[in-house]
C-alpha cells in the first residue's frame, strides 16, 4: 500500500514536471517534421536551399546589395508603416464620432464602420484601385494604402471606442469640475489611460495589418508577397521560398509584439 | 454659532427640476440661496436629491427647468458659462476621482496650466503651497495609488483648491474613506471653513456641520422639509421626517 502510493506519487511529479511537456513538444515536432521531410520526398522534391541568400542579401563588386526578398520587405514595411499612421488617425477619429453628441457624426462613423467590416478587404482593394482609381485618379501605391488604412481603420476605431469607454465617469467629471474642456479631458486624461489599456489589442491590429499588406500582391505591388510569387515562378523553388518568407513575416511580426510587450511594462498603470 | 450673513448671494437656485431618465424626480421646484462666505451641509436619506442638487451646480447635471446663478453667471446652454462657471465652483468627490496616470503635482497642475492659462513654474508654487496646506507636500511626485484613502481625498481637495474656486462643493467627501481617515479630511474641511470659504456639504458629518456650518438643509423627495443652524438640528428639529432621520443616523 505505501509502496504503491509512493510509486504513484513519481509519475505525478513526472507528469507534471516541464522536463515532461519540453519533451513532448519535442516529440511532436520531431514528428510532424519527419513527416513533412517523407511527403516531399514521395514528391520527389529536391530541396535547394543554397539559392536562397542570393534573394535576401549579395555580394556584388564587394558591395552588399538588398536582394529581392529584401526590397519586397521593404515596401512591405512602407506600406504598413504609412497605413498605420492613417489607420490609427481614421480610427481614433471614427471612435471619437462614435462617442460624439452628434447624430450625423454617429451616422456616417456607424456607415464606415460596418461597410468596411463586412467586406472581404481584397474586394476593397480592387474597388479601390480598379473603380475608384482611374475616376480620382489614384495610383497603385496610394490605392494599396488607402484600401489598407480605411479597412484597418475600422477595427482599429472599435479598439480605440472600447478603451475611451472603459474609463469610469468619475474620470471625465473629475476633469470637468475642474473646467477643462471635452478636447482636454479627451488629450490629458482619457486617452492617456484608454491607451495603455488597449496597447495589447492594438498590437494584434498592427500585426494583422503586416500580415494583410500581402494582399497587395494581387495588384501587382511588389511587396514580400509580390516578389515571392515572382521568384517562384523564374526558379520554381516553391517550398523554399515560402518557407522564407513566412519566417520574414515572423520575425518582423514577433519583433513588433516583443517591442510593445516592452513597452506594456514601461507604461504600466496601477488603476 | 451666530449666522453669520455676510456678503451676498453666491450661489442662487430658482424653481429647480430635474428628473432622470428612469423616472426618478430628483429634485422638485427646489429653491435655495447660498450667501458669499456661508457654510451650508445638506443632510437627507439617499435619493433625496442632496447630491444632485451639488451636481447640478457645477452642470454635471443638466436641470429641466428653474434657474442656476453662481457668482451672476447663469447655468445656461451656452458652453462658454460653463466653462466659466466651472472655474469658480470646486468640487470635491467621494470617489476621489483623481487621475491615476498622473502625480499628484501633475493632478494639481493640470487645470491651472489648460484652463487658467498660468506657467508651469506658477502653477507648481500654487499646487506645492496647497499641498502643503493640507499637510502631504511630501507625496508631490507619488501616484494617487501610493497614497492612502484619506491622502487621496486631501489631493483631490487640493486640486480643486488649486482653481482658487470661489465656491466648494464636496460630495458626501468623507464617506467612502476608511473611519481613521475621515478625521484628517474633515480637519481640511474645517481649517477651509473657518478661512471663510463658501462651502455646500452633503455630509452626515454632524460634528462637522455643527462646529463650522452655518445652516443645514435636510432634504427629502427632492424638496427642502427643513433649515436651520445646526443647533435647531440638535435641539429642537421640527418636523416629524426630520427627527426620524436624525435619530437614524445620530
Amino acid at each position: 500500500m505505501h509502496s504503491n502510493s509512493a510509486k504513484s506519487n513519481f509519475w505525478h511529479k513526472f507528469y507534471c514536471s516541464s522536463f515532461f511537456d519540453i519533451s513532448l513538444f519535442i516529440t511532436l515536432v520531431l514528428i510532424l517534421v519527419g513527416f513533412f521531410f517523407q511527403g516531399s520526398q514521395n514528391l520527389g522534391y529536391e530541396w535547394q536551399w543554397e539559392q536562397i541568400p542570393s534573394f535576401i542579401f549579395s555580394y556584388e563588386d564587394g558591395n552588399l546589395v538588398l536582394g529581392p526578398l529584401m526590397q519586397g520587405l521593404g515596401v512591405t514595411l512602407k506600406i504598413s508603416a504609412i497605413s498605420l499612421v492613417f489607420a490609427f488617425i481614421l480610427g481614433l477619429g471614427t471612435a471619437l464620432l462614435r462617442l460624439s453628441n452628434s447624430f450625423v457624426g454617429q451616422a456616417l462613423s456607424l456607415f464606415y464602420l460596418e461597410t468596411i467590416r463586412n467586406t472581404p478587404l481584397i474586394i476593397q482593394i480592387f474597388f479601390i484601385y480598379f473603380v475608384v482609381g482611374p475616376v480620382v485618379g489614384l495610383g497603385r501605391f496610394p490605392s494599396a494604402i488607402l484600401a489598407l488604412s480605411l479597412f484597418e481603420g475600422a477595427y482599429a476605431s472599435e479598439i480605440f471606442r472600447a478603451g475611451i469607454v472603459s474609463i469610469t465617469r468619475g474620470q471625465w467629471e473629475g476633469a470637468h469640475s475642474l473646467g477643462l474642456t471635452t478636447f482636454d479631458t479627451y488629450r490629458y486624461v482619457i486617452l492617456p489611460q484608454a491607451i495603455r489599456r488597449i496597447l495589447p489589442p492594438l498590437t494584434s491590429q498592427i500585426i494583422s495589418l503586416i500580415k494583410d499588406s500581402a494582399l497587395v500582391s494581387t495588384i501587382a505591388i511588389y511587396d514580400l508577397t509580390m516578389q515571392a510569387q515572382s521568384l517562384i515562378s523564374e526558379t520554381f523553388l516553391t517550398f523554399e521560398l515560402w518557407f522564407t518568407v513566412a519566417v520574414i513575416y515572423l520575425m518582423v511580426t514577433v519583433t513588433l509584439s516583443l517591442l510593445v510587450g516592452y513597452l506594456e511594462v514601461r507604461f504600466q498603470i496601477n488603476d | 454659532m451666530a449666522f453669520k450673513n455676510i456678503g451676498d448671494y453666491i450661489i442662487k437656485a430658482v424653481k429647480v427640476n430635474k428628473t432622470f431618465p428612469n423616472g426618478v424626480q430628483a429634485l422638485v421646484d427646489f429653491d435655495n440661496q447660498v450667501h458669499r462666505g456661508e457654510v451650508v451641509v445638506i443632510i437627507g436619506p439617499s435619493g433625496s436629491g442632496k447630491s444632485t442638487f451639488l451636481r447640478c451646480l457645477n452642470g454635471l447635471e443638466e436641470i429641466d427647468s428653474g434657474s442656476i446663478v453662481i457668482d451672476g453667471i447663469p447655468l445656461d446652454n451656452k458652453k462658454k458659462n460653463l466653462i466659466n462657471i466651472r472655474k469658480e465652483v470646486g468640487m470635491v468627490f467621494q470617489s476621489f476621482n483623481l487621475f491615476p496616470h498622473m502625480t499628484v503635482l501633475d493632478n494639481l497642475n493640470l487645470a491651472q496650466l489648460r484652463v487658467r492659462k498660468k506657467s508651469k513654474g506658477e502653477a507648481t508654487d500654487t499646487s506645492m503651497n496647497l499641498l502643503e496646506k493640507v499637510g502631504i507636500s511630501d507625496k508631490a511626485k507619488a501616484y494617487p495609488i501610493q497614497l492612502s484613502g484619506g491622502q487621496q481625498q486631501r489631493v483631490a481637495i487640493a486640486r480643486a483648491l488649486a482653481m482658487r474656486p470661489k465656491v466648494m462643493l464636496f460630495d458626501e467627501a468623507t464617506s467612502a474613506l476608511d473611519p481613521e481617515m475621515v478625521g484628517e479630511v474633515l480637519d481640511v474641511m474645517k481649517n477651509l471653513a473657518r478661512e471663510g470659504t463658501t462651502m455646500v456639504c452633503v455630509s452626515h458629518e454632524m460634528g462637522f456641520a455643527r462646529e463650522v456650518s452655518d445652516r443645514v438643509i435636510f432634504m427629502d423627495a427632492g424638496a427642502i422639509v427643513e433649515s436651520g443652524t445646526a443647533d435647531h438640528f440638535f435641539d429642537s428639529p421640527k418636523e416629524e421626517r426630520t427627527k426620524l432621520f436624525l435619530s437614524q443616523i445620530l
